[in-house]
């Protein structure tokens, strides 16, 4: 029997995915967003005057680094409810385990970023009287932010291609739910076809938003 | 027309010492400057200049020795350093501009953030300073939109603004087109003449001698030689010092 491409098959399989699109969002933005607080707050901590707080966000980088996306999620919703004795949703698991794992790459992009910015421009605050915090506000992390933006944009599309990742531990986004309906109509060419289309419009417009912002900051300030 | 001089020291630096890891970069420096005293500080490069002007503003911490500014121990628990250094200005050699803020922002941060003023008349302060150093229509221009002249004068305001007790130079020209050179010496020469107290590391020796008040020969660690512009020009006896005058005059 000759495999035979029917397109009409992706139109149809379109509008059974608007719930697994939903989800699949949902858990990039949810998860980036905590990823994003994590990853200031360890990538600040990274470079702080404490040393507890450097070894500790130091560690919890390479772990997340070193380890496979997978192996976090099974960890996070199997693992960690039985040591502790709750349960979690696959859904909640998700969004910790993109928020987690996100969170050490963006630590090292707000690291990176903040320290490639000159020293001149830090003493230049401390000499007129500004503290260390005024400076890194007023100072180092607008400057810092601009440069963060093409390797944040970049995260994020690995993120929202990671949430595939997830249907290991049962979340119904748009990865699972497209093996689903493989599983009742057997039309993977089709079906995958379609899956790929949808990711790829979707990191597409991560890309094209993150390009608007950083022209919108660039023209606000030193034209 | 002379300035009456305040005897008080502004800035007292008693037997400093500085390493960078094992090496000793200054090996015991005096130096007690008074208000209204315009030192120059000459010397060979990697003799020290920058890293001594740097522990006046505690932007290098020192190794041993104590260094007051305006009555204030700088490394004593109870002063408030960043207090000490908004009343110590520094001029860098790459001017460090904030390149995100525009001129006028430049000079109103430290207005804003640490004297607590309102915007207006931070902004007020800011615009007669920019007039002042001869820029008041750069007030909306971003710093990539000016010369290294330009560049260094809008650092200057921007110490200025702090009303700061002295201004510590680190060769503020080096680093501009020798056409530059004169703008932003010409605004200094007006500040040291207002009685501003100023320690300047510089090249400039035409500047040394007119406008400084003594000058400082450092080398391998020490003050070799100190005086005022006068002999210290004409007559030098230290042999390292006639062989680094003898270098700078002839380039
Ligand atoms: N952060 C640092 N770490 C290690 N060594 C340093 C550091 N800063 C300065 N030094 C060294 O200390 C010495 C004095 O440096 P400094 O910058 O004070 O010299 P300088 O007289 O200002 O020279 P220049 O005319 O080149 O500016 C040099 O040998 C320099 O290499
Ligand atoms: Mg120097």
């Amino acid at each position: 029997m000759a495999f035979q491409f029917k397109s009409d098959v992706m139109w149809e399989t379109l509008p059974l995915l608007t719930h697994g699109i939903e989800l699949t969002i949902y858990l990039t933005v949810a998860g980036l967003l905590f990823g994003f607080i994590i990853g200031v707050t360890s990538g600040l901590a990274r470079i702080s005057r404490n040393p507890v707080l450097r070894s500790v966000s130091l560690v919890y980088i390479e772990i997340i680094r070193g380890t496979p996306m997978v192996v976090q999620a099974l960890f996070l919703y199997f693992g960690v409810p039985l040591a502790a004795g709750v349960r979690i949703s696959p859904i909640t698991a998700g969004v910790i385990t993109i928020a987690v794992n996100s969170g050490a790459y963006i630590a090292e992009i707000v690291r990176g970023a903040i320290e490639s910015i000159d020293p001149g421009q830090a003493e230049a605050g401390r000499s007129i009287g500004l503290t260390r915090m005024q400076t890194m506000i007023h100072i180092i992390w607008p400057q810092a932010f601009k440069r963060m933006i093409p390797p944040l944009g970049n995260q994020f599309i690995i993120s929202l291609k990671d949430t595939s990742l997830l249907t290991v531990i049962g979340v119904a986004e748009l990865t699972r739910q497209g093996q689903e309906i493989v599983a009742v109509n057997f039309r993977s060419f089709e079906v995958y076809l379609t899956i790929a289309c949808v990711y790829l419009c979707m990191t597409l417009s991560i890309a094209k938003v993150l390009r608007m912002y950083e022209r919108k900051l660039s023209s606000r300030s030193s034209r | 027309m002379t300035i009456k001089k305040d005897e008080a020291p502004m800035i007292e630096i008693r037997n400093l010492h500085k390493k960078f890891g094992e090496t000793e970069v200054i090996k015991g420096i005096d130096l007690s400057i008074r208000q209204g005293e315009v030192v120059v500080i000459l010397g060979p490069s990697g003799s020290g200049k920058s890293t001594v002007l740097r522990c006046i503003n505690r932007l290098e911490e020192l190794t041993s020795g104590s260094i007051t500014v305006d009555g204030y121990d700088l490394y004593d628990a109870q002063t408030d350093i960043n207090y000490v250094r908004s009343e110590a200005g520094m001029v860098f050699q790459q001017f460090n501009l904030f390149p995100h803020l525009s001129v006028l922002q430049n000079v109103t941060i430290g207005l804003t953030k640490v004297r607590r003023k309102s915007k207006a008349e931070a902004e007020g302060i800011a615009l007669k300073l920019l007039e002042k150093v001869g820029l008041p229509d750069k007030a909306n221009s971003y710093p990539d939109q000016l010369s290294g002249g330009q560049k260094q004068r809008v650092a200057i305001a921007r110490s200025l603004a702090m009303s700061p007790k002295v201004i510590l130079f680190d060769e503020p020209t080096s680093a501009l087109d020798p056409e530059l050179v004169g703008e932003v010496l010409d605004v200094m020469k007006k500040l040291a003449t207002e009685g501003m107290t100023m320690v300047v590391v510089t090249h400039e020796m035409g500047f040394a001698r007119e406008v400084a008040d003594r000058v400082i020969f450092i080398d391998q660690g020490v003050i070799q030689e100190e005086g005022d512009p006068a002999s210290f020009f004409t007559n030098p006896s230290n042999p390292r010092l006639k062989d680094f005058l003898g270098k700078v005059v002839s380039h």
